[in-house]
């Protein structure tokens, strides 16, 4: 009954403001409106699926509606990225001339930190962790993508610096109010999203991304596993990365499936 | 009235949306194509603010688009999604205007790159032509035929599209004559039949 509730009603601007909408229209849809706020969710996919693409057009679509965006790229330059970036329609360079994104490359960052040992002690992911935070204080970002989490995981190199990497990534992130997406590059084995197995339960979603043969067909699908603070649709869609974004169409089950 | 003008008349009618077949009889099937193609892409499509998205399963887009330049049919606004030409390793003439799709197998890939037409090309009236329901029909099981038309047709109903179904009325079997009544609003035949 309505009058036996206490406290206020969310108005709908606060149940809007309480999303972070990807601007994917699709995506947004399938999660109800979009990542709840201050989530931090793993994109995980193997190769080809579109990971990256889609955290650029989640920073883009943030962009637009005023929303500053940080990527932190770990596996490739920043000046390689622009140009695989300029060949989407959605993209304007301008975006990042006028600072709503910024662009970061996490191997600068290291050599700067003196961070170059292949092995991160415990005290120096710390060092990672703050250095990250102060990133995003200073360009104030709303948005965070770091590509990949899986390359900072091979520094960090066991199962425990890992997880108290991204709690406390996590932690920091969430006190900025900041939504990140986390790349995670997975093989073929059904059910693991993660390096080692142990990001996909610190996180509060996983977004799996993945090549599915059918009748010899190769299908982009894309499927939430997880996401707290909203109900989402568990089903498979299949995605395509056209020139002005990442369409989805449901996946359609009359045919036999194998994943690779 | 001529049985094709009261045929465009009625097409004219969905406006606002909805799904019709046009059933092409087998005997003298291509008279009967040129005057489908002249009710949809001439008649409807040639109107002003109309966008036509014409998915070409049974022949390359390339051929289609040559046949409405013989016949002088406007195509300034008509985008093609190619869903054959992969599939008979037929790129001798890639169109602009078009966009491939790997195999009449791949329905969602059908499926996106309309919706990709269709925020390419925002229009006061957008019309989707399938030619054809059959020969989709060679290439997938009534199952996965029946879940494509079933979304596809309703999405775009909600976003007042017409779609328009080419089917050739002597080569329906059952499992069409079921998916065709589940999603169309009316059917009209060209060339005799019912």
């Amino acid at each position: 009954m309505s009058g036996s509730r206490s406290g206020p009603v969310p108005t709908a601007e606060a149940a809007q403001d309480s999303r972070c909408v990807t601007g994917i229209e699709g995506l947004d849809n399938i999660l109800g409106g979009g990542v709840p706020r201050g989530n931090m969710v793993l994109i995980a996919g193997g190769v080809g699926t579109g990971k990256t693409t889609l955290c650029l057009e989640f920073l883009v679509r943030g962009a637009e509606k005023n929303e500053k965006g940080l990527f932190i790229s770990v596996t490739e330059a920043s000046t390689k990225l622009l140009q695989n970036f300029a060949t989407f329609e959605f993209f304007r360079p301008e975006l990042v001339q006028h600072d709503m994104i910024t662009i970061v490359d996490l191997p600068i960052i290291y050599d700067r930190l003196g961070l170059n040992r292949e092995e991160l002690k415990p005290g120096e992911v710390d060092i990672l962790v703050r250095t990250i935070q102060d990133l995003v204080r200073e360009s104030g970002a709303r948005r965070v993508v770091i590509d990949s989490l899986t390359s900072v995981g091979f520094r960090v190199r066991s199962e425990e610096k890992a997880r108290d990497f991204i709690l406390k990534l996590g932690q920091a992130f969430s006190e900025l109010g900041t939504t990140s997406l986390m790349v995670a590059e997975v093989g073929a084995v059904p059910g693991v999203h993660s390096l080692y197995g142990v990001e996909e339960a610190i996180v509060d979603g996983v977004v799996l991304l993945s090549n599915v043969r059918r009748r010899g067909d190769m299908l982009r699908v894309l499927q939430i596993i997880k996401m707290r603070g909203t109900v989402h649709s568990r089903a498979q869609y299949v995605i395509e990365l056209t020139p002005i974004g990442m369409l989805l169409a449901p996946f359609l089950k009359g045919g036999r499936l194998e994943t690779s | 009235m001529t049985r094709d003008s009261e045929i465009a008349d009625r097409l004219r009618s969905y406006s606002s949306g909805g799904t019709v077949a046009l059933r092409l009889s087998s005997q003298e099937y291509a008279d009967n194509y040129l005057s489908a193609l002249g009710l949809t892409v001439r008649d409807l499509g040639g109107e002003s603010n109309t966008h036509t998205i014409y998915v070409s399963v049974t022949n390359p887009a390339s051929l289609v688009w040559s046949l409405l330049q013989a016949l002088d049919i406007p195509s300034g606004r008509v985008s093609f999604v190619d869903a054959i030409s992969h599939l008979m390793m037929s790129f001798q003439n890639v169109l602009p205007n078009a966009s491939y799709v790997e195999s009449p197998t791949m329905l969602e890939g059908i499926m996106l790159r309309i919706e990709y037409l269709l925020r390419k090309h925002p229009s006061q009236r957008n019309m989707v032509i399938v030619d054809s329901v059959n020969s989709l029909a060679v290439h997938n099981s009534p199952e996965v035929l029946s879940e494509f038309f079933h979304i596809l047709v309703n999405n775009l109903k909600t976003r007042s599209v017409l779609t328009v179904l080419f089917t050739t009325s002597d080569a329906e079997g059952s499992d069409l004559d079921r998916i065709l009544s589940l999603v169309v609003d009316e059917s009209f035949s060209l060339g005799g039949g019912t």
